[in-house]
């Protein structure tokens, strides 16, 4: 150490910069791909010319929603994985996914008994899901938060967010039951319980957008913060942190991403827990690096998880979700696996 | 004296137990001033309570400004605290970690300039972890994290610093590099505090010192004045042999 003055010696240094850079190239690349692949398969000749404009609308549509739907969740884990600084938290373990998506089912349900009444009948359901899996999304976080309070241990956390998951499903499969009452209305929710990008049109998708772009600017400008959170509240505020502040807004970004998702695709799980995760040994984990490219990565995923799904010959497309699970899941064991060897090995 | 940072029977609560009962405490600008005790006494949480960290009763004033009228951010940028180990526990590179301590001058969306980039040079170079800057910060061993939250405390640029134990995991040229670091400081004008547990560091680095026991002060002045038999006797119970111990000083190959 040195008691003199400064010589400013030290070296910009590429590395990091260079590894990021080739990740955001193979993400573009690889985002490039499924965009297509989603384009061109599925059910549906485009060589049929009267026809082709039709498909190519309906599979954009639902491409949209699924890269808008990954790229909301992959954000969301890298926000809730920085807010409680641990690598296992996700909107989907911690139950968020599940708080909004029953406030969608509520929402439904809600409409569907107002529109029977001779109310609303001029709103579609559509208009009104994302608000109701916003309240879903931010109550359920609330919730979480008035149990595990800070530095409570990982099994802690985990534990809640299992309880309110099923909490939450319980309630929600009360509902459905509720549902089935009314044919129209049972299926709406059936629907949009399962999951799933199949039935995204382009007024999901413009409903969505304003809540993916906020939650997205939002979390992208507050990166600084949130990096100093990584370090603990303490030393967050003795370096200038306001950490009551941007705990309350992070929640409500994860929240609101988590709302886009679930709007868009219904109860999708791994997503926000293995994109960020698989991304931090390449572009490290500042918030303003790791954000763009869970969103690129996320939206990848779950597109390509979609196009899988519909090359799956089964008579009904298997759920997204199904699929998600089946590739997520063996994923997230390799990486926890690797990261146990590397903190090991030192 | 100048003045710094000056507590007035500061008492803290844990449950229903005081760990501070109505401590008081000064530490000037151009001064190191410590805090000794054995374990238990307090050290640690009159350090937190006068960074701001914990909720107490009395009165803490920085250069003449009740610390509790300080927002965060102006708060950060006239006082630094070091701690003891940090939390952080993901990969970021030492540049990283050293730049948030400019947090509170850019602000979450402002772009560091020149002299915020000028300010985490002269923090790594100060701290020696110039060579560090791109290595992954959870890759350190502990002294050489203890390096980076120095130079992270110093890229706040704040006069006054206050380190918890920070010789605890370095090795003795590290530490006594760090002790000549904190002189210069001192000379420099800063307002330094550092909590430790060796005495004879105490006595031979440090300007003036506060003996706690059991949450109490049991004396405070000039290190040399403190760091007595009688004191020493009172408040560790063992006796202090003048001379037994090894001494080092910087120099010789490195």
């Amino acid at each position: 150490m040195s008691a003199s003055a400064a010589s400013p010696v030290v070296r910009r240094a590429p590395r990091g910069g260079a590894r990021a850079a080739w990740t955001y190239a193979v993400l573009g690349v690889a985002l490039a791909g499924v965009c297509a692949s989603a384009l061109l398969v599925g059910p549906g000749d485009l060589g049929d010319a009267p026809l082709r404009e039709v498909f190519l609308e309906l599979r954009a549509a639902r491409l949209a929603g699924a890269l808008m739907a990954g790229g909301a969740l992959a954000v969301s884990g890298v926000l809730v994985q920085g807010l409680f600084r641990n690598p296992l938290a996700s909107p989907s373990i911690l139950g968020t996914t599940a708080g909004a998506s029953l406030g969608g089912q509520g929402v439904l349900l809600a409409h569907g008994a107002l529109a029977s009444a001779g109310a609303l009948r001029w709103l579609a359901p559509q208009m009104v899901l994302p608000l109701g899996c916003l309240v879903g999304a931010l109550g359920s976080l609330a919730i979480l938060l008035a149990f595990v309070r800070r530095g409570a241990d990982l099994l802690a956390l985990l534990l809640t967010g299992f309880a309110l998951t099923s909490l939450f499903l319980s309630v929600g499969s009360f509902l459905t039951t509720l549902a089935q009452e009314h044919h129209e209305l049972g299926r709406a929710v059936v629907s949009f319980t399962l999951g799933g990008v199949g039935g995204v049109g382009w007024p999901h998708v413009r409903l969505a957008l304003p809540l993916l772009g906020f939650g997205l600017v939002a979390g992208f400008l507050w990166g600084r913060p949130l990096d100093l959170l990584l370090s603990g509240d303490e030393e967050a505020a003795t370096l200038g942190v306001d950490v009551a502040r941007t705990r309350r807004w992070a929640i409500v970004w994860v929240g609101v991403l988590t709302a886009a998702a679930v709007a868009l695709g219904g109860n999708i799980a791994f997503v926000g827990l293995v994109v960020p995760h698989a991304l931090r040994p390449f572009v490290g984990a500042e918030h303003r690096r790791l954000i763009p490219a869970a969103f690129l990565a996320g939206a990848a995923f779950l597109a390509g998880c979609d196009v899988l799904a519909r090359l799956v010959p089964t008579r009904t497309e298997v759920p997204l979700g199904v699929v998600t699970g089946l590739i997520g899941a063996p994923l997230f064991l390799v990486l926890l696996l690797r990261s146990r060897r590397e903190e090991r090995d030192g | 004296m100048a003045e710094g940072l000056v507590a007035t029977r500061v008492t803290v609560e844990r449950g229903r137990r005081e760990v501070l009962r109505a401590v008081g405490f000064e530490a000037a600008h151009g001064e190191v001033s410590c805090v000794l005790g054995p374990n238990g006494a307090g050290k640690s949480t009159l350090l937190r309570a006068l960074a701001g960290l914990l909720s107490f009763r009395g009165e803490v004033t920085l250069d003449g400004t009740p610390l509790s009228r300080l927002d965060a951010r102006e708060r950060a940028r006239r006082l630094a605290f070091v701690p003891q180990r940090s939390a952080l526990t993901a990969s970021l590179s030492v540049r990283t970690v050293v730049s948030q301590g400019r947090y509170a001058h850019t602000g979450g969306l402002g772009r560091p300039g020149a002299a915020d980039r000028r300010a985490v040079v002269s923090a790594l170079s100060r701290t020696d972890v110039a060579e560090l800057a791109h290595r992954r910060f959870d890759r350190l061993s502990a002294g050489e994290q203890r390096r980076v939250l120095l130079a992270r405390a110093l890229a706040t640029e704040a006069p006054v610093i206050l380190l918890d134990e920070p010789t605890a995991a370095l090795d003795v040229r590290h530490a006594l590099e760090l002790h000549a670091l904190l002189r210069a400081l001192a000379d420099d004008g800063y307002c330094v505090v550092v909590v430790l547990h060796e005495l004879d560091a105490a006595r031979r680095f440090t300007d003036r010192a506060t003996l706690l026991r059991d949450g109490e002060v049991v004396t405070a002045g000039p290190s040399a004045e403190v760091v007595q038999p009688g004191p020493v006797r009172e408040v560790y119970g063992v006796e202090l042999l003048e001379d037994a111990a090894l001494g080092f000083r910087l120099g010789g190959a490195s």
